[in-house]
């Protein structure tokens, strides 16, 4: 009981005297928790479970047949054959529009009379609940079963873009789609072939198998069935293939996502080290009436505690409402870079309840311990001694600095090492040693700069300046931790501002030379990285006749799965690509060499990405699944490629068509004659299209939708900047206005001396101003040695791309200005608190 | 004309709710020259008329006239620039920043009114206190006699007319003490300030041109010399 | 054999009725074999129907039925991708313990699709996924998978095919072509193994197919039927059958075969022979059905008096959605004579209609 009353009187009674600082501290833990919880709801939220749109259709099946462009669908007659009892399930699988509402479905086709089993017996989530229903529309093919929740009826008529075309459908029926499952759109296989023109192949074939024996088995005994380009893997593959794959996404912003903590950290220090050096008299009193030092640590660990605490309860409800904002985010960013996934609902579990308070409660109690073990410390002597021991006594600069360079040296070491298990851990290991290297360099930077240039301070802006830099460097502990977490903040904004702005530089230069055409066509919808929906035969014939059109390359593209990973099988005309393109290839060998040695043999050319997460090398050689068939192919050259962070393969198309004939392609560069006019020919182009839906984008406008796609990839990460900002920038007003608090006696002695209430007010704008110019001074020099690692190591290692280093400069000094004017601002406040202390008390007062 | 006039000031305070009155109907007229003791006991009302004379507070009824004006007819920024034309506070606690130097502490006034020329005349206020060559040094790197001397320097730099002094050899030995009241009461007829002392000396008496007695905010007899 | 269209009943309904495209059967059909034992798809319904009474080497006795359905959808010289439904193949599996007092039963429906259901005379085979019949030489291997046991048998016919009814055609109503070609092999000495809840039984006995293919569907009024084949000691068989229709009244229609020793069949006409439920009932705790599980055979011309009993009276097939009615169909014993001598014998019995009969048809 002793113990809790020291504790409240000590502790918890100061809190309420200062409601605002107090408040402000427990709002930066607060943020912190909110961010960190946010982005780890949305992410599981966005990335589902990882499991595609599709897969969530899936079903119980224990096993899933693929094979690049579909499996023969012969196969699925050999299957049931089996003498086992086994159940297969064969699919097709693409993506439908519904045209009026744009909204994307996956579009299942699915054996609707082996499928039409009692439900207890079919294993497939799609029950259609009506089988005499399916039977009895079987024969039409624009019979489709819709979820429920598409708030569809029987009967009613449905617009669908498949492909390039819309086809009119009626709903024969719907299905529940409540307990987690996609809602879809259900056809019967013959009209999904039908419609997709994909005759002889069906694109997946699940499989049940008995519990005993081992699935191993299963596997095998399928794949002695199959011809060697089919696949058999057990039904979760896909999903921890995408789990794999998004695994270096969701880490990044996981851990973009701490830094808003680690600046709420620094300030949970400085709330804690203010509240000790306030209290040295109170704790030495204490101490000696007999409180122990323990009790004394304990205390203001407690203190930090209970900001943890409280500050992660406001944080849970903050966490959630960010969450469903960032959601969209992150699930739009999903779609358009790796698999096409609906986002599912945002849960707040026990779980992430438990991480939130955790994170709060451990991050307060961790940076406060520092502070905590000071005051244990206080001898009871210091009690008697009334002199006012300074906040600054126990900086140690010299020391601090040799630190400094150690770490320095150590995170310089740690970035030149290699991923570990695919993760750039030991990048992040050297982001986080060059932080803890700047915070300890921050007292001498602010040493230095502050005696130099309070003079000069002084004369170009006043007495008032010259009084604020002498007391930042007076108050040098204090001044440190914020300039520390302010310029931590600003570093990330920097680190993350030059890395996305080189990234961006370096996409918008690749894309003049990647995209050499003047039209590009591909079929309408939402665009996404693991959909390639094709564009109808006779249409390119059309365009090609077209006489404004010099020539078209036909692009295709297929989802593949290597080597354990989803990837991208594309393959180009080479004769249209050996007139008109260069790519940019690693070695920098000439487009002509690499190109003719791909021409009509085996061999393909990878994607940068692709080379990072396989290591392969040119040269190098791989198998590849294409139909039945599983080939070799010669690495001839690895490229650059920025479009997704799934890796390609390229190949000519020819080749393709030799394993995959499906002529079909998903996309079309057309080449404008040079007689001709671009707008007449986009016009000619758009009249032969009528009837299809299809996207024309000019050359122009394909580069401003992929920055769009660029940019809103990176919105998430410039808005986890912003919050860690805002916690830094709600620290300098805390931070101030402590100031304020304990140096009330000077302020109200300048009153005495003849100062003018705006001048008080001024004397604390400047210094925040002042605080702001070395927390930017700071902040960019620590942010660009971070943009180094992030560009050249963690973003390398993560998702394998070469970023050439770019100062995007209007960016940077448009943020910094705003976080510098919000400094300045966030002073406001302690200045008229300030200004409106009662001098003669606290002058008097003692 | 006295340079200070106190009429008929009241001043109550609130604390706790409870009304305090710390001046009573108390009349006091000092002019240029001259230098006054306050004595009493603590609690007595010497800081609230120090306070009241130096504009930092206002009367509950009753007038204080500064060169003939009422401080309060004043707004803020009228009583700051009285505070920097004609006050000079000096404090028990010296109430020196520790961040500034010599130099910067005794030129702080000059610089809050934006005036020019401080050095030269901080350094001339140095020579009047007797410290002339101590200029750069911190305020911690000087005895207690020497940090009071500082602040003398610094109430008297911008010539003010009025010298205001809150115990100001409370924190000092007595023979400190005794060599600070001799500064003042010589830099009052050199300056030709009128300067109040709040004081518990009885050296101080003995220096005054008139001691008032102060008891429970009323003036209880005045002493001229 | 009629009888066995309350499978196919609902499907019929559902689906639009386009016989006319189809062909009847009528009398002079010139029967060539093997040619057909197997597909005949310019009729609308097909079936083969493999029904038999097996002991195992310890003596334990089990009951079978596999039966594949072709039911014909659509001819739309169109439809001719892979995926297209030209025809529905149904096919039921069901497997009678009867020492051990369980009965199994299962159902599947596909389309051909790429060879997932079908009947090739090229391949000699009549297939459903992974149950099917194979012929080599005069000898069928029967297989059929399922979550719960196997079969795998090899069934070689004693007798030439009959072929039922009058000059070529079994007549179920009055008017041409209201009528099937129905063959029945009667003698099918099973060899082969059953796999039930992991044990192997090596089980020998007699087995028999129908094989039915027509195009006309029941009559209205006719409600259900009781079906009976019989496999006597002495090497012979008799088929029977009533049809039931809704005034309680026995079809003139209803007929019979029996098969001599030598392979020699007899048509039998409904006033040739009776067929006579004896009170005992079973009610199915699935359907609420009442089946008579009890009968009395009598064919006065050939001096014969049989009880029919069941050592198993829990062998209904119910379906698990709309599309397949109830059914029950069981393994029987009999007992009785011809003429003074006595004589046993199994085999299958077959009740249809006694389940809400046409409730979707209604």
């Amino acid at each position: 009981m002793s113990r809790l009353l020291l504790f409240y009187r000590l502790i918890v009674r100061p809190l309420f005297r200062e409601p605002v600082r107090t408040a402000l501290t427990v709002l930066a833990i607060a943020l912190g928790v909110a961010v960190v919880l946010a982005i780890n709801l949305a992410g599981t939220a966005a990335t589902g479970s990882f499991r595609s749109s599709m897969e969530t259709l899936a079903g119980d099946y224990d096993l899933e047949i693929n094979a690049a462009g579909g499996v023969p669908e012969s196969e699925v007659g050999a299957l049931a054959a089996l003498p086992y009892p086994v159940r297969v399930s064969p699919r097709m699988e693409d993506y439908a529009v519904i045209a009026d509402t744009q909204q994307t479905l996956p579009l299942l086709g699915l054996d609707l009379i082996a499928e039409s089993r009692s439900r207890a017996d079919t294993p497939s989530d799609v029950n259609i609940d009506q089988p005499e229903n399916a039977l009895r529309y079987l024969g039409d093919y624009d019979s489709v079963w819709v979820g429920e929740s598409l708030g569809r009826k029987p009967g009613d008529r449905i617009s669908l873009l498949i492909n390039d075309q819309v086809h009119a459908y009626t709903v024969r029926g719907v299905y529940p789609d409540s307990n987690g499952n996609a809602s879809a759109v259900v056809m019967d296989l013959a009209a999904a072939q039908a419609v997709l023109h994909k005759f002889g192949r069906v694109d997946r074939i699940l499989a049940k198998v008995p519990q005993t024996p081992e699935l191993e088995e299963w596997q095998r005994r399928f794949k002695e069935k199959l011809p060697a380009g089919v696949e058999v893997r057990s039904a979760g593959t896909g999903t921890d293939e995408n789990r794999r794959m998004l695994g270096a996404f969701r880490w990044n912003l996981r851990l973009l996502s701490y830094i808003a903590l680690v600046v709420g950290a620094f300030l949970i220090y400085n709330t804690i080290s203010v509240s000790v050096v306030r209290r040295r008299v109170e704790i030495g009193i204490v101490r000696a009436l007999g409180a122990s030092r323990r009790s004394i640590l304990a205390a203001f660990v407690g203190e930090a505690a209970c900001f943890g605490f409280v500050g992660a309860l406001i944080g849970l409800p903050l966490g959630r409402v960010m969450a469903s904002g960032a959601v969209k985010l992150m699930a739009a960013t999903v779609e358009s870079l790796y698999v096409s996934s609906r986002p599912g609902p945002i849960e707040l579990n026990s779980a992430s309840v438990l991480l939130a308070m955790a994170v709060g409660t451990g991050v307060a109690i961790a940076s406060a311990y520092s502070p905590a073990r000071e005051a244990s410390l206080v001898s009871p002597v210091e009690a008697m001694a009334r002199g006012q021991r300074e906040y600054s006594t126990r900086v140690h600069k010299t020391r601090d600095l040799v630190c400094a360079l150690f770490l320095g040296l150590g995170a310089a070491m740690a970035s030149l090492a290699p991923a570990v298990a695919g993760k750039p851990l030991f990048g992040y290991l050297a982001t986080l040693l060059l932080i803890m290297a700047s915070a300890l360099a921050i007292p001498a930077l602010v040493e230095g700069v502050t005696r130099f240039s309070s003079r000069p301070l002084g004369r170009i802006l006043g007495v008032e300046a010259l009084l604020a830099s002498r007391s930042l460097s007076a108050s040098l502990r204090r001044t440190s931790v914020l300039v520390g977490a302010l310029s931590t903040a600003i570093a990330m904004m920097t680190s993350v501002g030059i890395m996305v702005g080189s990234f961006r530089q370096t996409v918008l230069l690749w894309m003049g030379d990647q995209l050499p055409a003047d039209l590009y066509l591909r079929p309408a919808g939402n665009a996404a990285a693991d959909r390639h929906p094709m564009i109808s035969l006779d249409l390119v014939a059309k365009i090609a006749r077209l006489p404004g059109v010099a020539a078209i390359d036909r692009l295709r593209a297929y989802e593949i799965s290597f080597d354990g990973m989803p990837a991208t099988l594309g393959s180009v005309e080479l004769s249209v690509h050996r007139s008109y393109h260069k790519a940019d290839f690693l070695s920098g060998r000439s487009t002509n060499e690499v190109l003719a040695e791909l021409r009509d043999s085996n061999a393909v050319i990878v994607s940068e990405p692709f080379a990072n997460k396989h290591h392969v090398r040119a040269g190098d050689s791989i198998a590849l699944p294409l139909g039945e068939a599983r080939p070799s192919f010669r690495i001839v050259e690895v490229y650059y490629d920025y479009r997704s962070e799934r890796g390609s393969i390229l190949m000519d198309r020819n080749t393709m068509l030799r394993y995959l004939p499906d002529p079909a392609p998903s996309n079309l560069a057309i080449y404008v004659a040079p007689e001709a006019r671009l707008e007449t020919v986009r016009a000619e182009i758009e009249q032969a299209a009528a009837g299809h839906r299809v996207f024309i984008f000019s050359n122009r406008d394909l580069r401003g939708e992929a920055l769009r796609i660029f940019d809103r990839t990176f919105a998430i990460t410039y808005a986890l900047e912003a919050v860690a900002v805002i916690i830094a920038v709600m620290g300098v007003a805390g931070a101030l206005l402590a100031l304020v608090i304990d140096r009330r006696r000077e302020l109200g002695l300048l009153r005495f001396l003849g100062a003018a209430s705006g001048q008080v007010r001024k004397l604390i704008v400047v210094e925040a101003g002042l605080l702001g110019l070395l927390a930017t001074l700071a902040g960019v020099a620590l942010g660009f040695a971070l943009s180094l690692i992030l560009i050249f190591v963690i973003n390398k290692q993560s998702f394998g791309w070469t970023i050439r280093f770019h100062w995007p400069v209007a960016v940077l000094l448009g943020a910094l200005m705003v976080v510098y004017v919000a400094t300045v601002l966030a002073g406001l406040y302690p200045a008229s608190v300030a200004v409106r202390l009662n001098p003669i008390e606290v002058v008097h007062e003692e | 004309m006295p340079i200070l006039s106190v009429q008929n000031v009241t001043k109550d305070y609130l604390t706790d709710g409870q009304r305090v009155r710390a001046l009573d109907d108390l009349s006091l007229e000092v002019s240029r020259g001259e230098f006054v003791a306050l004595v009493g006991r603590s609690g007595c009302g010497k800081s609230t008329l120090l306070n009241l004379a130096g504009a930092m507070d206002f009367p509950t009824s009753g007038h204080v006239l500064l060169d003939g004006v009422s401080t309060s007819s004043m707004k803020d920024a009228g009583l700051t620039q009285l505070r920097r034309e004609k006050i000079g506070f000096i404090f028990q606690s010296f109430q020196l920043l520790h961040t500034l130097t010599v130099f910067e502490n005794v030129e702080l006034p000059l610089l809050l009114a934006g005036k020019q020329n401080a050095r030269a005349t901080a350094r001339e206020s140095l020579i009047w206190v007797e410290l002339e060559g101590l200029g750069e040094r911190y305020p911690h790197q000087l005895s207690g006699g020497q940090m009071q001397r500082v602040a003398i320097a610094r109430a008297l730099i911008h010539r003010p007319s009025i010298l205001l002094a809150d115990e100001p050899t409370g924190n000092l030995d007595t023979s400190t003490g005794n060599v600070i009241l001799e500064l003042l009461r010589r830099l009052t007829r050199e300056q030709n300030t009128a300067t109040i002392i709040a004081t518990h000396s009885g050296e101080a008496a003995t220096l005054a041109d008139a001691v008032v007695r102060l008891r429970d905010g009323k003036i209880e007899d005045i002493s001229r010399r | 054999m009629k009888s066995r269209l309350a499978c196919l009943a609902v499907v019929l309904f559902v689906l639009p009725q386009l016989a006319a495209q189809y062909r009847t059967a009528l009398p002079g059909y010139h029967y060539e074999f093997p040619r057909d034992h197997f597909n005949h798809p310019d009729f609308q319904t097909e079936w083969w129907y493999y029904t038999g009474n097996l002991k195992s080497a310890d003596g334990q006795r089990f009951g079978f039925e596999l039966t594949f359905f072709r039911q014909a959808v659509n001819r739309d010289p169109a439809k001719t991708a892979t995926w297209d439904v030209r025809d529905l193949y149904l096919a039921h599996l069901a497997l009678s313990d009867l020492d051990g007092n369980r009965f199994y039963h299962t159902e599947r429906t596909n389309r051909a699709g790429p060879g997932i259901a079908g009947i090739s005379e090229v391949e000699r085979r009549i297939w459903n996924g992974n149950w099917q019949i194979q012929w080599q030489g005069n000898e069928q291997k029967l297989q059929a998978i399922d979550d719960h046991f196997e079969l795998h048998f090899t069934l070689r016919s004693e007798k030439s095919p009959v072929i039922n009814g009058e000059n070529g055609v079994s007549q179920k109503a009055k008017g041409s072509g209201h009528a099937s070609h129905y063959i029945s092999l009667t003698r099918l000495v099973t060899k082969g193994q059953i796999e039930l809840a992991g044990r192997n039984f090596d089980v020998t006995g007699l087995a028999w197919m129908d094989h039915e293919f027509f195009t006309h569907q029941l009559e209205p009024e006719q409600v259900g039927w009781d079906w009976l084949s019989l496999q006597l000691e002495d090497k012979t068989e008799l088929m029977l059958f009533h049809i039931r229709r809704k005034d309680g009244s026995i079809d003139p229609y209803s007929a019979g075969t029996f098969v001599d020793a030598e392979g020699k069949n007899t048509h039998l006409r409904a006033g040739e022979f009776a067929l006579k439920p004896v009170g005992d009932t079973w009610t199915s705790p699935v359907t609420h059905a009442v089946y008579f599980i009890h009968w009395k055979v009598s064919v006065p011309r050939l001096g014969i008096e049989l009880e029919v009993t069941t050592p198993l009276r829990s062998q209904e097939l119910t379906g698990n959605t709309k599309l397949t009615p109830s059914y029950w169909e069981g393994a029987i014993t009999l007992a009785g004579r011809r003429d003074r001598s006595p004589l046993g014998g199994t085999g299958y019995l077959e009740m249809t209609g006694y389940d809400q009969p046409f409730e979707i048809a209604r």
